[in-house]
């Protein structure tokens, strides 16, 4: 698996803790180069599985600057990869998204958040309901795999507002949607006064969200993205880029997150080893809140008698040789009752 | 030289400034340099200094105009009595410490009633003249009228600013006796004070009444029988350790006899010589006694032996504690503690966290009871999971104390409405100017949770309080068990008054479903007694305990949450499924 990050953005939403920056494109083809020289320093699979442009706003770099970069991988990658792009609906128009899925990109992801115009100024989108829902439109038209962001748990949220972007997205024909509850992150601008902390509304987005599109993670709804599912059963991935994360062979890599020093030094990334345990963590947490689920051997014998408890109870089920959960809301809680 | 020795100790309420006082008399003697000087400098535990309150008595040797005064430091708080009534048997004066606006206090009267017990000369001493609110007369007068002492000699001084400290000096070398004894008899030394010094071993602080303690000595025990010889001698100080050759009749001093353990030196025993032994030993104080208890458990149940040793090591410096292991279905293994009283829980609990590392959990405080069974056998429970079934049962006995209370009139009404909810039994109530003296019995078991809080809060902080042990009485007790899914937790069984376990429980239960966090099931938490259940709330399971992102750069992030929170539940208790934070376990502080 493979990940590029794209630090680049117009505006930083109000929300947003990513590693991306404003007023920083002119380094975009210094930064292309540092990608090439990481990616060509690295060692590589034969095939891709997947393949995952991410951002700061992948949409923002223009048609020409993708053909360089799909150059160098286009040897690793078949008709099998799964490759996604995410994009912004007011920067991704009609021939770059033409243009995106004739160099290869074949899954597509709109951070809409929502198509109410007021949560839209909210969070700080630089979009417009319009814009969405043209840019969806124009996906469908090359796109079989079209996923939206959305987001919850908003100060301003209603149900009624929440419900109206399920319904819309469902009859834009959407086949994914990854929906976040409003997370307050340290270095972003919102502070807990954005956030609505209303347990039974969550539950019941997650409800009206599923009865759409099958849940399989805990913000992830729909077609399966094999990238996504690739992290949480904790397989091996090239993270490419500023602030990018790889993992292999039990060791995680943070290249620099500063766009000047990655340019200076793509080569360069700090290692955080896992040990046995970190691992075991890992597997459990991430198993149990997807349908990617943990292998029971690896449990050690305290937790298995733990989860054994929480199978009487039907909160847990184990079948052929793994775990896993009914209830992906209770992940966290259920991993820290077995371990 | 023995007619030019004062041995004196201060008395007072708590936060009279009886270690300030004693700090500027340190100073006015130059026994420490201005370079040494610091706030409480008889107090050297961090505890004290933290708390501005003293724990254990401190000594110091003085020197003034060509007289010897040991200076005795006692603590003010009524848990502490036992410290200060050891401090009165060394000393043949006290000076008895009033605030100048405060004026006397519960706590006054009953040193001053210790002080009357061992035949001191007593000095009142007026402090803090220098406050605004400073009424020296009014103070006086209430001496006179609560107390019965002359106020007339009363020494005026600000332990603050240093005045009237002179004036002290003079009235403690005039009017404090020189130690009576006999230079030529056989040695006679009581052992008021001992402690622990990890360089020098067991070390006791003596009071000679007879002869002498030389280095070289042989000395004997008379407690023990054993027989030990003199390495080193000392007078204390606070700052540093002033040799001597010889302590002499009359004086104070620190004995080292290089023994590994506090016990071959108990507090109250007699030092004598071992080829010339004393006929008979010096007066014995009166045995400390344990008046409350609690479970103390370490949160991590390997760390029991660790305990274990924490507990013998602090017994070597505060020899009122006692413990003996206990096991609890809930809790593990631990001790049951004897505290004298609910500050010395607190301080041996923080004591024991502090300077051994340990992590602890401590059980609600509980009295003594004496159960009278149908066989006619009597047997202590200190512990209420103990108690014997109800069938089992003819009576219970609970001790009483009687109570001291001086409160400002205007709050009478307020604290008689509050002694008669704590089934107080009203003795006396007299008129001291505009303030009124209460003499109650009350139930000790209604003591030992936060009576002395809801005293002071009912009171806006004017009352005072004092008390002590009476004896036992026969009452209307139950066992109250608390469940929690389902399950009894023998470390929350209370024991109360029957008219009142129904409003406890269902008080108790409220609290304790605030403290104990949503878990993955549904919680029951309920009140008991014997089969029958009295209150019930209910803890709902969780719904919902997630992260909405968690992706490549996320996942180690999340872990380290995880572990964080692992950490946490380890803190807690696990009772069958559920867990139990450890502030649950004293929830019953936290109700009426």
């Amino acid at each position: 698996m493979l990940y590029i990050h794209i630090p680049f953005c117009q505006t930083k939403c109000f929300y947003c803790a990513f590693n991306s920056f404003q007023g920083q494109t002119h380094l975009k083809d210094a930064y292309l180069q540092a990608l090439i020289k990481q990616f060509q320093h690295t060692s590589k699979p034969h095939k891709f599985e997947s393949i995952f442009i991410g951002g700061g706003t992948p949409s923002l770099m223009d048609i020409s600057w993708y053909n360089q970069l799909f150059e160098v991988i286009y040897d690793y990658i078949d008709d099998k990869t799964e490759i996604t792009i995410e994009a912004n609906p007011n920067s991704a128009d009609y021939e770059w998204i033409k243009q995106i899925r004739q160099l290869g990109v074949n899954r597509i992801s709109f951070g809409v958040q929502s198509f109410n115009e007021e949560k839209l100024k909210f969070l700080g989108r630089s979009h417009s309901r319009k814009d969405a829902i043209r840019a969806i439109s124009n996906a469908h038209k090359f796109f079989d795999n079209v996923n939206i962001d959305l987001m919850y748990s908003v100060a301003i949220d209603t149900k009624d507002l929440l419900k109206s972007d399920v319904l819309l997205a469902n009859k834009l024909g959407v086949n994914h949607i990854s929906a976040y509850s409003l997370t307050i992150e340290q270095s972003s601008r919102f502070n807990h006064t954005h956030k609505k902390d209303d347990e039974e509304e969550e539950i019941w987005m997650i409800k009206l969200l599923n009865s759409f599109l099958k849940q399989y993670e805990i913000s992830n709804f729909g077609r399966i993205c094999k990238h996504n599912l690739g992290y949480w059963q904790l397989k091996n991935y090239i993270g490419l880029g500023a602030g990018a994360v790889g993992f292999k062979n039990n060791k995680r890599f943070y290249p620099h997150k500063n766009i000047q020093k990655y340019i200076n030094n793509p080569l360069f990334a700090h290692i955080e080893k896992l040990d046995h345990q970190d691992l075991l963590y890992e597997k459990v947490l991430l198993g149990l809140r997807s349908v990617a689920g943990f292998e029971w051997e690896i449990l050690p014998k305290h937790a298995q008698e733990k989860t054994q408890e929480l199978i009487k109870e039907g909160k847990l089920i184990l079948k052929k040789g793994r775990v896993y959960s009914t209830d992906f809301l209770l992940a966290d809680a259920i991993s820290v009752y077995i371990l | 030289m023995q007619e030019k020795i004062r041995n004196f100790s201060i008395i007072a309420h708590i936060d009279h400034g009886k270690s300030t006082l004693a700090d500027r008399l340190i100073q006015e003697c130059g026994a420490v340099s201005d370079r040494e000087l610091e706030a409480q400098m008889l107090d050297s535990m961090d505890i004290e200094k933290e708390r501005g309150i003293t724990i254990k008595a401190q000594s110091v040797r003085l020197e003034y105009n060509g007289h010897i005064l040991n200076l005795i430091d006692t603590p003010g708080h009524v848990d502490f009595s036992y410290e200060v009534s050891k401090s009165l048997k060394s000393s043949e004066g006290a000076l008895l410490v009033v605030d100048a606006s405060q004026g006397v206090e519960a706590q006054t009267i009953a040193n001053v009633y210790l002080a009357l017990d061992n035949d001191l000369e007593i000095i009142p001493v007026i402090n803090k003249i220098d406050l605004p609110s400073a009424d020296v007369d009014r103070v006086a007068n209430e001496i006179e009228e609560t107390i019965g002492i002359d106020a007339s000699g009363a020494i005026l001084v600000s332990a603050k600013t240093g005045e009237g400290i002179k004036e002290l000096l003079d009235a403690i070398v005039e009017r404090v006796p020189a130690p009576q004894g006999n230079p030529n008899a056989p040695t006679k030394a009581l052992i008021y004070d001992s402690w622990f010094d990890n360089y020098l071993g067991a070390l006791a602080l003596v009071r000679v009444f007879d002869g002498e303690i030389k280095k070289g000595q042989e000395i004997l025990v008379m407690g023990t029988g054993k027989t030990h010889k003199v390495n080193e001698l000392y007078y204390p100080h606070p700052k540093r350790k002033l040799p001597t050759n010889a302590i002499k009749t009359g004086e104070i001093g620190v004995v080292v006899l290089g023994l590994k353990n506090v016990a071959d030196i108990r507090v109250g025993d007699t030092i004598t010589d071992a080829k010339n032994p004393a006929s008979e030993p010096a007066d014995e104080f009166e045995e400390v006694k344990s008046f409350v208890f609690a479970g103390i458990y370490p949160i991590e149940t390997d760390k029991f032996d660790d305990l274990r040793d924490a507990l013998d090591k602090l017994k070597l410096n505060d020899s009122s504690i006692t413990y003996e292991p206990e096991t609890s279905k809930a809790l593990g293994f631990g001790f049951r503690v004897g505290f004298l009283g609910m500050l010395h829980m607190e301080v041996v609990k923080e004591r024991l966290e502090r300077e051994f590392g340990l992590e602890l959990i401590a059980t609600a405080p509980s009295v003594t009871y004496k159960v009278i069974t149908t066989d006619g056998e009597e047997i202590e429970v200190s512990n209420p999971s103990e108690l014997p079934d109800v069938s089992k049962i003819e009576k219970i006995l609970e001790p009483y104390v009687k109570a001291t209370i001086l409160v400002p009139d205007e709050f009478v009404g307020n604290i008689i409405t509050f002694l008669n909810e704590k089934r107080g039994i009203q003795k006396k109530m007299d008129y001291v100017g505009d303030r009124v003296l209460l003499e109650y019995e009350i139930p000790m078991n209604e003591i030992v949770t936060d009576f002395y809080d809801k005293l002071k809060s009912t009171t806006k902080g004017y009352a005072s309080f004092d008390y002590e042990m009476i004896g036992y009485k026969e009452g209307d007790l139950v066992k109250m068990d608390i469940r929690v899914a389902g399950e009894v937790v023998d470390a929350l069984s209370i024991i109360v008054d029957k008219n009142k376990a129904e409003k406890k429980g269902r008080e108790l239960i409220k609290v304790m479903k605030e403290l104990i966090p949503r878990q993955l099931f549904e919680v029951a938490i309920q009140a008991s007694v014997g089969n029958k259940i009295i209150a019930r709330e209910t803890v709902k399971a969780l719904r919902k305990d997630v992260t909405a992102k968690c992706y490549g750069g996320d996942i180690s992030r999340k872990r380290k949450l995880l572990e964080k929170q692992k950490q946490g539940k380890k803190r807690m208790k696990s009772i069958g499924k559920v867990n139990i934070p450890q502030e649950a376990f004293l929830s019953v502080l936290k109700i009426d």
